[in-house]
């Protein structure tokens, strides 16, 4: 069966550094693949890659079996990107915000729609018809979350998702997200947030200097061991 | 689709404050250019039908209680002009440096017309904010302002990859995102002028064409701006460029070609041949009067029997000498003629180099306020002189009874809608 996200031998070069170096995964179906790292480990990059900004230095980015670079448009139109600390205009309003990415997206919305969407998000009624730019930076995160889930795509790309988020609305997103993997839904989504990781994932992987040096999966419905990653990660840092 | 983008990039630019002030500039400079232009044309044709009033009076007046075909010749004033044409509003060009006006008699020509030469300096220097110039160089500047950091500003905001990755493909972002601005200032900027050329009976036809050249040179200003624009650097830097660009197509290209055109073409100034023709007929008043009747049958062989002058002076041996001092200055002013329209030929070749300067030209040769028409309107004047020679030249050479009647038949001057 195919995988909605594949990543094959993936190299890749930034500016002349070797930003990832012979990545593989795959993202099954109605999964939540989270990828950890540090700083600079390739995490972004790799997003950017399934979403065709990046072209490989060698291997390939697939999404839904098909090659990016053959097909960027299909590819961005499976995929729901929310981007670290996401800038929407601050000019705007989270209803024309929505309204806008939306029409750009060619899947306008109706006002319930977006109330809805907002209300999944649990952003206040009185806020939604202010700029953003009087929002906090919680706010602005949980309305481009809102603009992820009414993109209504079969892939959703989060870059440090909780970025940004109090601890309460980080366990509303991770319920949310858990959610929408079981409505099929597949997730990858890139973190240096070890327990947010393992709170919310079906598998972690874990990225080093460019390269995929671990995966932890716990199966059985059960959580993935944070102690262990974490010591994982750890231990890779310091090596 | 494009409906559909075009669309939400209009929304969009309805909530972007920045642009919106540029567009709001744009129609409020196009509205003063145009509203100048109007003005100044409508003070033209004012003082032209003032001047023609005034001009048949005062010669009236001259030719009342004359005796002589000689002192009625001498005495009568003739108001020649270029009337501004119906699209002249738009683009002043040369009217500002050349004149457009003269109030010519039966002496030598040539110093007539060229000594207006030095008239409207400060206009040749500074220029006049008019449409041609607002479309040239600072619709440019507009657009310039409006596009070059669509792109930039949005790396900078951190939301490019965003809504590239949102839209699909690139193009479906940042096309209708500059095509609405694109179309809006042109928009903006032509609407006075279609109403400038409604008020002042443009054809349409001109008014076709000057739209055209509008929009063909944003469209070139567009394609300069976007490609400099895909260039991943900051805001200030991609400003910087382009105004650095706008500097050498808009100011320094036309400069340099100005320089070399000047250098490659000397002309005689009209200073010249005013000189020279008036040094002839000075010096003929102490020549023996064959050295002035010999050229003069040269010229007019048909009086030949008529050219012996006996006495110490006669009207023809005058009329003659002045004759002579338009005949010794026709080299320079040939030489003059050709230079300026050479010159014109050269400086539409190195338009080409300079979408500016190429739209300034345009305007002007749409607005027949260009060099080529003020050379047509001198020669209009050549012509119109002529005739009044041809008028005079039998009665005052054949040296007949005087008959005021005749005057009755004085040729008027009639211009042509551009002064060609």
């Amino acid at each position: 069966m195919t995988s909605p996200l594949e990543a094959r031998s993936l190299s890749l070069n930034r500016e002349g550094n070797n930003v990832l170096d012979g990545v593989s995964f795959t993202v099954a179906e109605g999964e939540i693949f989270a990828l950890l790292g540090g700083n600079g480990a390739g995490k972004s990059t790799t997003l950017l890659a399934f979403l065709g900004f990046l072209e490989p230095l060698e291997g390939e980015v697939l999404v839904n079996g098909t090659s990016v670079h053959g097909d960027v448009a299909s590819a961005r139109s499976a995929i729901a990107y929310l981007p670290e600390a996401a800038a929407l205009y601050g000019h705007m309003t989270a209803y024309e915000n929505l309204d806008y990415f939306l029409h750009l997206a060619g899947k306008p919305a109706s006002r319930d729609g977006l109330d809805a969407a907002l209300d999944r998000v649990a952003l206040p009624e009185e806020a939604r018809s202010r700029r953003l730019q009087s929002y906090s930076k919680g706010m602005r995160q949980k309305t481009a979350i809102a603009l992820a889930l009414l993109r209504e795509t079969p892939i959703m790309l989060l870059d440090e998702p909780t970025s940004g988020l109090d601890p309460v609305a980080i366990d509303e997103f991770h319920d949310l997200v858990k959610t929408l993997a079981q409505g099929g839904q597949t997730i990858l989504m890139v973190t240096h947030d070890v327990y947010g990781a393992c709170q919310v994932a079906d598998r972690v992987g874990l990225l080093r200097h460019g390269q995929l040096v671990g995966s932890f999966s716990a199966g059985n419905g059960k959580r993935i061991d944070t102690e262990t990653v974490h010591a994982a990660f750890a231990e890779r840092e310091v090596a | 689709m494009m409906l559909g983008n075009l669309t939400r990039e209009i929304r969009f630019l309805a909530r972007d404050r920045g642009a919106l002030f540029w567009l709001a500039l744009a129609l409020i400079l196009s509205v003063v250019a145009v509203s100048f232009g109007v003005a100044e044309v409508r003070d033209q044709r004012d003082t032209i039908a003032t001047l023609v009033e005034e001009d048949a009076a005062d010669r009236a007046n001259a030719l009342e209680g004359q005796e002589e075909w000689g002192s009625a010749a001498y005495y009568a004033f003739h108001l020649t002009y270029a009337p501004p044409s119906e699209f002249a509003f738009a683009a002043m060009g040369q009217r500002d440096s050349s004149p457009w006006k003269h109030r010519v008699r039966m002496l030598a020509l040539e110093g007539q017309i060229h000594e207006a030469d030095t008239k409207n300096a400060d206009f040749g220097l500074v220029g006049r904010f008019d449409f041609a110039f607002l479309a040239a160089s600072v619709a440019p500047l507009l657009l310039i302002l409006l596009l070059y950091d669509l792109r930039a500003s949005e790396r900078t905001a951190r939301r490019h990859d965003l809504l590239v990755a949102t839209a699909g493909a690139s193009w479906q972002l940042w096309f209708p995102r500059a095509f609405v601005r694109m179309i809006m200032l042109t928009l903006l900027l032509l609407l006075p002028l279609w109403i400038g050329a409604l008020m002042e009976g443009t054809a349409l036809s001109a008014i076709g064409q000057a739209s055209f050249v509008l929009v063909g040179a944003l469209l070139i200003w567009w394609l300069i701006v976007e490609l400099v624009s895909r260039i991943n650097a900051s805001p200030s830097i991609l400003l910087t460029s382009l105004i650095g660009l706008w500097l050498a197509l808009a100011i320094v290209v036309p400069a340099l070609s100005k320089a070399a055109i000047e250098a490659n073409n000397p002309v005689p100034d009209g200073g010249e041949i005013l000189l020279l023709q008036r040094e002839t007929v000075n010096d003929a008043w102490d020549l023996p009067k064959e050295a002035t009747m010999t050229p003069f049958v040269e010229e007019y062989p048909e009086w030949r029997e008529y050219a012996t002058i006996e006495g110490p002076w006669a009207w023809k041996w005058y009329y003659a000498f002045q004759q002579v001092g338009d005949q010794t200055v026709a080299p320079l002013v040939g030489q003059y003629r050709q230079a300026r329209l050479s010159r014109d030929r050269q400086a539409g070749l190195l338009a080409l180099l300079s979408p500016t300067s190429f739209v300034e030209r345009a305007f002007e040769k749409l607005a027949g306020t260009d060099a080529a028409a003020m050379i047509a309107y001198e020669d209009a004047v050549r012509d119109f002189h002529a005739e009044l020679r041809a008028f005079h030249y039998p009665m005052l050479i054949k040296e007949e009874p005087f008959d005021p009647n005749v005057l009755q038949r004085l040729p008027a001057y009639v211009p042509s809608a551009t002064g060609d």
